[in-house]
């Protein structure tokens, strides 16, 4: 019995052993909308995980070092509605993503939009964002 | 002759004064006060939140997921009785913990907490008074996250990892809504800053 608790229990913080941290705040006590960001860089990692999805990139600082960001998304049923697909992840892409700077983390940002290098554009915003006109109508 | 009528006449009267008396109701006692009730809520709502909804919810939003590492596309769902065990126990844990959210005489935060983002984020008194206005509200928005739980156990029952995958949507617009409503009502669209700094 108490292996079975003991197997549970380690299996529950493997399924969470590798999650960002997720708090469920609003949008304004994590990110700063008055500091809107454009980031041009490779995505090398992609999250299709509940209830945000995770972009991370590699963004070129002036100075020729590369800076790591972690994105977040909406949830993956809402960035399918706006027609992104995981298979759009591809090794090596570049995309340019729109958003907000965190507050508390210099490397985390929420993404708005999404641009492929094929030019297609997919709103990636989640819920409680500003209203910037990134989201369609 | 008529002594004998007089006292008959008596007798009924005094007999049906008796049967009225006999039959009418007693005066209704006023009823016992309440009982106290025998829980004793010890965590505030923000305690069961962070120690009891926020910890399970997470292990059940991340029980299943696609990672996409340079491209290649990685699988995650729980891979044996074990790992679907901890999912369904976590499931259970935020579907019952929503009971506890609904018991009366919970605080909102620890005494003398205020809000976590001021400004932002409303102030537990702030919180309370909603909840206060509202007690409907607070409870349906209770019970719709342990509806939406409901899905999510039993995919998990049939342990049928893509169905578990989409019915966390639910769960977190469940979340959402709530918060929106109780927690920062006031964080609407905002304005952005005009310009965009490029990295």
């Amino acid at each position: 019995m108490k292996r079975n608790i003991f197997l549970v229990l380690l299996a529950a913080g493997a399924l969470c052993a590798v999650q960002p941290a997720h708090a469920h705040h609003a949008f304004a006590a994590e990110y700063d909308n008055t500091k809107p960001l454009t980031l041009n860089g490779i995505i090398t990692r992609m999250e299709w995980a509940n209830p945000h999805g995770w972009i991370y990139m590699d963004t070129k600082e002036p100075n020729g070092a590369v800076k790591h960001w972690m994105i977040e998304t909406a949830a993956p049923s809402q960035l399918s509605r706006h027609g992104l697909k995981k298979a759009d992840f591809t090794d090596g892409m570049t995309a340019v993503v729109k958003g907000y700077q965190g507050k508390n983390d210099p490397g985390l940002a929420n993404g708005r939009t999404l641009v492929m290098k094929d030019g297609r554009s997919f709103y990636i915003g989640s819920v409680g964002g500003p209203n910037d006109g990134a989201e369609p109508q | 002759m008529a002594c004998f009528r007089r006292y008959a006449t008596f007798a009924v009267v005094l007999g049906a004064m008796f049967l009225l008396v006999g039959c009418s109701k007693p005066a209704p006692e006023a009823p016992p006060p309440p009982a106290a009730p025998p829980y004793n809520p010890v965590a505030s709502i923000r305690e069961v939140m962070n120690s009891v909804i926020d910890p399970n919810v997470d292990v059940v939003w991340n029980s299943v997921k696609t990672v996409i590492d340079h491209g290649k596309p990685i699988e995650q769902a729980p891979k044996n009785d074990e790992e679907w065990a901890a999912v369904r126990h976590s499931a259970m844990t935020v579907a019952e913990g929503a009971n506890l959210l609904m018991m009366p005489g919970r605080a909102v935060a620890p005494q003398g907490a205020g809000s976590l983002s001021p400004g932002i984020e409303l102030a537990p008194d702030q919180v309370r008074a909603l909840i206060d206005k509202s007690p409907s509200g607070w409870n349906q928005f209770a019970r719709a996250l342990q509806d939406s739980l409901q899905p999510a156990l039993a995919a998990i029952d049939k342990k049928d990892a893509q169905a578990l995958f989409e019915s966390g949507d639910k769960i977190d617009e469940v979340c959402e809504s709530c918060h929106q409503v109780f927690w920062y009502p006031e964080q609407g669209a905002s304005a952005p800053a005009k310009s965009a700094a490029a990295r």
